[in-house]
């Protein structure tokens, strides 16, 4: 996949052939590498299904195939996300087939198969990016970040979980996207 | 603090972004970059999503035998539907609807376990309705005295006698004549030495082994002449009777009355107190008897010597399992405030009953 070019410069190629080495004579190291790799597999799952359970779903079939199959991987200097990757695009190759329906694809992916690739490897490592990066905000501000994307809650049912006023959760909610903008913008700069 | 109009326009473009995710982003103050992020948000996973799967990932390399179908697609729609349908049965194949994986070794142990705690349960009741109920299981022993009776018919033997013929010196010394239980001729020092009818000189006591001389007299005078002593009534000594003794009377020997031997063992009453333990342990239950949970009285007969030792203790009636063996052990270690006839302890015959029972 050409996507993985774009994804072996930003892997530390060394520690990572450490780590796949390490879990293929003790799986319960492979925990190491689904820490580094969770939301870079989420995020590519996500961009190609309706659904935030179905893409759970997808990711935890990708990690469990790896895992049973880390004895068979073999290092070849690309980073351990493409084989997981790959791993991902079969799984959900498989699951549209028996679905028998199209594949949601973006319509960036209708542009060349080399464009694509190298536009979609941006556009996952910056999502793995941010979703990594709300798990570093301040407790408050994850907080209310979790209850209104993932759970789709209002402002109000938040500010009566938290005990706070609707607008001290609106403040919350801002500062938490600015945070994460501004941190994301850094990162790519 | 922001703007608070800021605030409340990216507050309601994220709304409207909820609320129609396919409609396009409506925005304006420079909010398009944050609406970015926030349409972004919505893809994020759950909140404990990735623990979850990272503790499946944990158990699976650890026991590689966790079922494959906690990865399964299915098993997310199951997880989803778990509430309404029977989540501890798809469990039990290893469904792990919980969010943690199933391991059917381990749901085969487990119901190995609850399959014998059932039976065990099982085992428990059917003993306990087969068995007899325990009514009494705490061992529990008196013992009390009292004084001995004796058989109808018979006297006690606490005899003594006493005789003489009433000369100045006292009894000579030497054996007590033979003891019988009919005296024929009682014995005296100085006898006819022609009789029409010859009968050996006797006293009415119990057969005693007696040192081997001829010479009879008071065991107990040290005159080694021979002498009657100075009583009365043709035995030996310093009293009445027919008998042996110095302060005895009577047909018998020793210092007591009636026939009989030895020193005065007395009954009280009459004048003599009964004796009062000082020390007294109580007998133990036989092992054998309270299993069986046997219960009884053990009588024993024994004398209460005047420096309070008991004697001679014998069973009188037996309980048996071990019982009249602990009756005498026990009664053996006793000690007595000895029974007292005129302020002075004297030695009494009694009945010791030890009652074992079980409560």
């Amino acid at each position: 996949m050409d996507a993985v070019a774009n994804l072996a410069g930003l892997a530390n190629l060394n520690q990572e052939r450490r780590l796949v080495e390490a879990a293929q004579s003790d799986p319960s190291r492979f925990a190491e590498l689904y820490e580094s790799n969770f939301h870079r597999v989420y995020a590519f799952v996500a961009r190609r299904v309706s659904s935030r359970d179905e893409a759970q779903d997808v990711t935890a079939e990708v990690f469990h195939e790896a895992l049973r199959n880390i004895g068979r991987f073999q290092w070849r200097g690309v980073p351990f996300a493409a084989w997981l990757l790959r791993i991902a695009a079969n799984a959900l190759a498989d699951r549209w087939q028996r679905a028998a329906r199209t594949p949601e694809v973006p319509a960036d992916d209708a542009r060349t198969e080399n464009e694509a690739g190298q536009t979609e490897g941006a556009d996952v490592e910056r999502r793995a990016m941010l979703f990594q990066l709300v798990d570093r905000l301040p407790t408050d501000q994850r907080l209310v970040i979790m209850r209104r994307f993932v759970e789709q809650k209002s402002i109000r049912e938040i500010a009566q979980e938290l005990g706070r006023s609707e607008g001290a959760v609106k403040q919350l909610q801002f500062r938490a996207l600015e945070t994460l903008r501004g941190q994301v913008r850094n990162n790519h700069e | 603090m922001s703007n608070p109009s800021i605030v409340e326009q990216l507050d309601q473009a994220i709304e409207q972004m909820l609320a129609a995710p396919d409609a396009g982003m409506q925005s304006g103050a420079g909010l398009d970059e944050l609406l970015e992020v926030a349409a972004e948000l919505r893809d994020l996973p759950r909140d404990n999503f990735r623990t979850r799967l990272r503790l499946e990932l944990e158990w699976e390399a650890a026991g590689r035998t966790v079922s494959a179908n906690a990865s399964h697609p299915a098993s997310a729609s199951l997880a989803k539907a778990g509430s309404t349908s029977a989540p501890g049965l798809l469990s039990l194949f290893g469904k792990a609807l919980s969010g943690y994986p199933v391991r059917r070794s381990n749901m085969a142990l487990s119901f190995a376990l609850h399959v014998l705690t059932v039976l065990a349960m099982g085992a428990g009741l059917v003993m306990v309705k087969s068995m007899t109920p325990q009514i009494d299981t705490h061992p529990y022993v008196t013992v009390r005295l009292e004084p001995y009776a004796f058989p109808i018919g018979s006297a006690p033997h606490h005899g003594g006698g006493s005789g003489g013929a009433a000369e100045k010196t006292p009894a000579s010394t030497g054996v007590a004549p033979k003891a019988t239980r009919e005296q024929l001729t009682p014995p005296v020092m100085l006898r006819n030495m022609q009789p029409k009818i010859v009968a050996e000189a006797s006293v009415i006591a119990p057969e005693l082994k007696l040192p081997n001389t001829k010479q009879i007299g008071d065991p107990l005078s040290l005159l080694a002449l021979p002498s009657n002593g100075p009583g009365v009534g043709s035995g030996i000594g310093g009293n009445y009777g027919t008998g042996v003794g110095s302060r005895g009377n009577g047909p018998g020997r020793g210092n007591g009355s009636g026939g009989g031997c030895c020193d005065s063992v007395y009954v009280p009453g009459n004048g003599v107190s009964m004796p009062r333990a000082i020390y007294s342990p109580e007998p133990e239950f036989s092992e054998e008897a309270r299993k069986l949970k046997f219960q009884g009285d053990v009588i024993l007969l024994g004398i209460i010597g005047a420096d309070g030792l008991p004697r001679n203790l014998t069973v009188v009636r037996t309980l048996g399992m071990g019982l009249d063996e602990k009756a005498l052990e026990a009664v053996r270690t006793w000690r007595f405030d000895p029974a007292r006839k005129d302020g002075h302890p004297v030695a009494v015959q009694m009945n010791i009953i030890v009652n074992f029972r079980l409560y």
